[in-house]
């Protein structure tokens, strides 16, 4: 491996412009050390030709589910950040649902070690808010923290109890801890398995309402209000919740929010003849709220784009709407498919792409971004927009392909990931 | 497609059908039958004969049967055949049932037409009667009454046209 | 007599996807059934050498026998699959039954599930012709023909017909079955229930009463009750069977103003006497529920003569 390498005619992608500068990037050893209109060749660097390509920080993704330990038949931290990496992302933090549930500061420290054998890329494990998921009595906060958990959350249920979501965060509070919440009224959700309304009453499908979600989020944020705690509010799906973000951020309170590719792309009239590649909680709600939500991103409510990566086996996923479990993989294919729908057509610019998906969930994290600049570290990615990706089974590094994209093709191709001075991948 | 020939023009069915009837007539002697008619030609053919004996017998009973559902060769076809209802509106049992087809062929029509008129009763006696017998039987059975016999080849094709079926009368083959 | 060939499908699996040539179809094919039922022999050999499978993952004697019967009368050979009814049925057990039901190579599958979407999903895995029999709150297409026949029998023209449906519509596939096929066949649908059980996702359509007096205002010509599901008092959809009885059930006094009016009566059965509908109402004359069960047996012989199994090599 060449100590340098030379990406040369690219145009880089920043957070901060709309535009995209044509420029040659000079990296040597994990450092991007020359940025500049025409970089000299220097000798024996490694010529990486980005000639109608874009260069942008590599992404990283907040809400990832590697289901291990447990379930390692749906996934395991090895095929999900390969998974990842085949998707230009360099880091993630993973969801502590696994079984066990990573409610301790051992069990998160076991994930890491993991982790530091069979990833190629950083992981940041997050930790329960509660014991066991269970929303009882609240899990060792300090010894998680103690092990780097950025974040705590029962991600896969709300904290149901108020008092027992109060309590943590006045104590998380004190850590610097952010609290990720799920938002769901249980007992308003049911046996629902998709979005209430015109589509699960044709399909007789028990729904889901709005409400469920948007009640919990707006009590989440008021007890966040009130304790002064950080809260982070996941995969918002309706444009009424998200307009509650709104207006909570608004009066100043710390709040964070984050939106799914599949809940801006995707709605209940998707599902169609019961395909439980659509089946998600929350679920998928109607078109107007994938518009809404849209425009909340550019608008900047919105602070991270997250996938909600959450792999499950084909046999669970060929099962009937109702008994199939919920979630979709998205790691592999996030990128290219928001690039596909919404960059491509103009909708918005590569900076929105590098700021919600790569700067904002690296600073969530407490990371620094890290864009393409000179003195800056290199983690970035090179992006073909002239080449098309099929996502095959083969082509996803993910265990599972629970995805709606299954076998579809959609414009553009990562074709260099690059990390620490070496290349993770180059197609 | 082959060529088209005329077997028999209008005229010629109404002569055909003026002499079934009085064979019919003769054989029959005084025991008055019944008519039974296979959907949808051996119908019309039914009613024009008992138009012709309408001064003898000015009452025979006319009966419809629709095959559709005895037929052998379902499996065979992307579409399911209209039902048309049969239709016996007087008893079977005990009586001299004669049985109408525009064309035997085969003879598997009439196998089903003889399983569906023996499910709605026991008839004294059953005679088939048809207007062109074109050969070519891959059962048993032959017609009592025959209007016109032709001589044809497998795959050959005969139409037997009624106005009120069709557009035009007559009895053609296509080869 | 120009008419359209209607080409025979694979499966049966809910009233929407039907045209309305084709609802015709079946309806004009189950009149020379019922007739049959008239004959001495009352078995036609159409499907001789077929079978079918009966699957009946929620119990419903009379449903079950209902196509038992109009299979034995197409001359298949029917054979009902037992599956354990009393656990909560999981989707793993789904897959593994369909294997199971490949290889029997069975021509007709008859499914009952709890959960909508099922027959689909095996209607996809399998070569055999599905018919849902049931399936969760999503549809029930036999039963919405056999009442479509038993209103076309008292009224030959439906356009502008009205038809009151009556209980629960949010769980009920009868409910969303019916309404849509006699939408489709021009009438008008009307439905009464308890708030909490006629939802807002329902079609725009369907017109709402919220009690007798508006609905007989609106003179419908079929009032069509619905079973009320027991269990659903437990939850709370309304507070007790004596105050649904009071507000929503036909009453002796609401069955007079029926009666008064001509108006015929249809429930998919069994009747819960005394709390959707009194005891005189079943004696009306214009009360169709017998007629709906004979119909049953023609339509769903009309539904085994007109659907054809895919080929033998498939899956």
């Amino acid at each position: 491996m060449s100590e340098l390498i030379w990406f040369k005619g690219g145009r880089i992608a920043a957070e901060d412009s709309a535009k995209l500068e044509q420029l040659d990037v000079l990296v040597e050893g994990g450092k991007i050390i020359r940025v500049a209109e025409e970089v000299k060749a220097p000798e024996g660097a490694e010529v990486v030709d980005c000639e109608g390509c874009v260069i942008a920080p590599a992404m990283f993704d907040v809400h990832v589910h590697a289901r291990e330990p447990g379930r390692e038949d749906k996934e395991t931290i090895e095929t999900c950040s390969e998974a990842a990496i085949n998707g230009g992302v360099t880091g993630m933090v993973l969801m502590p649902n696994t079984l066990p549930a990573i409610d301790s500061g051992g069990l998160v420290q076991s994930v890491l070690d993991i982790a530091a054998e069979k990833s190629r890329i950083p992981i940041w494990q997050s930790g329960c808010i509660t014991k066991g998921r269970a929303g009882k009595e609240l899990a060792g906060i300090a010894g998680m923290k103690s092990k780097g958990v950025p974040v705590i959350t029962d991600d896969g249920d709300s904290v149901a109890d108020p008092m027992v979501l109060l309590r943590a965060m006045q104590y998380a509070k004190r850590f610097d801890l952010i609290l990720a919440m799920h938002c769901e009224v249980k007992e308003l959700s049911g046996f629902g398995a998709m979005n209430e309304g015109v589509v699960s009453y044709r399909l007789g499908i028990p729904g889901i309402p709005a409400c469920s979600e948007e009640i919990c989020l707006d009590r989440d944020i008021r007890l966040a209000q009130y304790t002064g705690a950080r809260v982070h509010i996941q995969h918002v799906t309706s444009a009424r919740g998200m307009e509650t973000i709104r207006r909570f951020k608004e009066e100043g309170v710390k709040v964070t929010c984050e939106v799914t590719p599949h809940h801006l792309l995707f709605n209940e009239e998707h599902i169609g003849d019961y395909d439980t590649h659509y089946k998600m909680n929350p679920p998928l709600r109607t078109q107007k709220d994938n518009e809404l939500l849209l425009q909340a991103l550019i608008d900047g409510v919105f602070d991270v784009i997250a996938t909600d990566h959450a792999p499950h086996t084909e046999f669970e996923k060929n099962s009937d709407f109702v008994s199939a479990p919920f979630g979709i993989t998205g790691l592999d294919t996030a990128l290219v498919s928001l690039y596909h729908h919404y960059v491509k057509t103009g909708i918005f610019g590569w900076d929105l792409l590098v700021k919600r998906y790569s700067a904002e969930p690296r600073r969530l994290t407490n990371l620094e971004p890290v864009p393409v600049v000179e003195g800056g570290v290199a983690e970035l990615i090179v992006f073909d927009p002239n080449r098309k990706t099929k996502f095959t089974r083969d082509f996803m590094k993910s265990k599972s392909s629970n995805t709606p994209f299954l076998d579809q093709e959609l414009d553009g191709q990562i074709i260099s990931v690059i990390r620490d001075g070496e290349f993770l991948l180059n197609r | 497609m082959g060529s088209e020939r005329t077997l028999l023009s209008g005229e010629g069915i109404t002569e055909k059908v003026g002499e079934l009837a009085a064979e019919i007539r003769k054989r029959c002697g005084d025991d008055r039958p019944a008519f039974v008619g296979v959907y949808t030609r051996g119908v019309t053919l039914a009613k024009r004969v008992k138009e012709a004996l309408k001064e003898e017998w000015p009452d025979i009973p006319l009966g419809t049967l629709d095959i559709s559902l005895y037929r052998d060769d379902l499996d065979d076809l992307q579409t399911a055949p209209k039902l048309e209802s049969s239709d016996i509106p007087f008893a079977l049992d005990g009586t001299r049932v004669i049985l109408f087809d525009e064309v035997m062929y085969t003879g598997r029509t009439t196998r089903a037409a003889l399983d569906v008129l023996m499910d709605y009763g026991r008839p004294a006696r059953v005679e088939l009667a048809v207007l062109v017998d074109r050969g070519n039987r891959e059962l048993p059975l032959q017609p009592d009454y025959v209007g016109l016999k032709v001589e044809t080849k497998v795959g050959d094709y005969v139409a037997v046209q009624f106005v009120e079926d069709d557009k035009r009368e007559g009895v053609y083959l296509t080869d | 007599m120009a008419e359209t060939e209607i080409k025979s499908r694979k499966d049966l699996l809910d009233i929407e996807s039907l045209s309305i040539e084709e609802i015709e179809y079946l309806l004009k094919t189950a009149e020379p059934f019922k007739e049959l039922f008239r004959r001495s022999v009352k078995k036609v050999p159409t499907l001789r050498g077929k079978t079918v499978l009966t699957l009946f993952y929620e119990p419903s004697t009379r449903t079950r026998t209902s196509f038992e019967v109009a299979a034995n009368r197409l001359s298949a050979d029917v054979t009902n699959f037992a599956v354990s009814t009393s656990a909560v049925v999981k989707g793993e057990s789904i897959l593994d039954t369909i294997e199971t039901l490949q290889a029997m190579r069975t021509d007709y599958i008859v499914i009952r599930h709890g959960a909508s979407g099922v027959p689909a999903l095996i209607a996809k895995h399998t070569r055999a012709s599905v018919l849902n029999a049931g399936d969760g709150f999503h549809a029930h297409p036999t039963q919405a023909l056999l009442d479509a026949f038993t209103v076309r029998e008292v009224y030959p023209e439906t356009e502008q017909k009205r038809i009151l449906i009556v209980g629960d519509i949010l769980h009920s596939r009868v409910a969303r079955s019916t309404s849509t096929i006699m939408r489709k066949m021009g009438m008008e649908v009307g439905v009464l229930g308890p708030g909490s059980l006629v939802p807002e996702g329902r079609p725009d359509y369907m017109k709402s009463f919220w009690n007798w007096e508006d609905a007989l205002a609106w003179k419908p010509d079929v009032v069509y009750l619905l079973r009320v599901q027991m269990e659903r008092q437990e939850q709370q959809f309304f507070p007790s069977l004596g105050e649904y009885h009071r507000v929503y059930g036909l009453t002796s006094e609401r069955f007079k103003r029926v009666e008064g009016a001509g108006i015929y009566l249809m429930h998919p059965g069994p009747v819960n006497r005394g709390v959707e509908i009194v005891d005189e109402a079943m004696a009306y004359e214009r009360c169709l529920i017998n007629q709906q069960v004979e119909n049953g047996i023609a339509t769903r012989m009309a539904a085994l003569y007109w659907l054809k199994p895919g080929e033998e090599n498939e899956r």
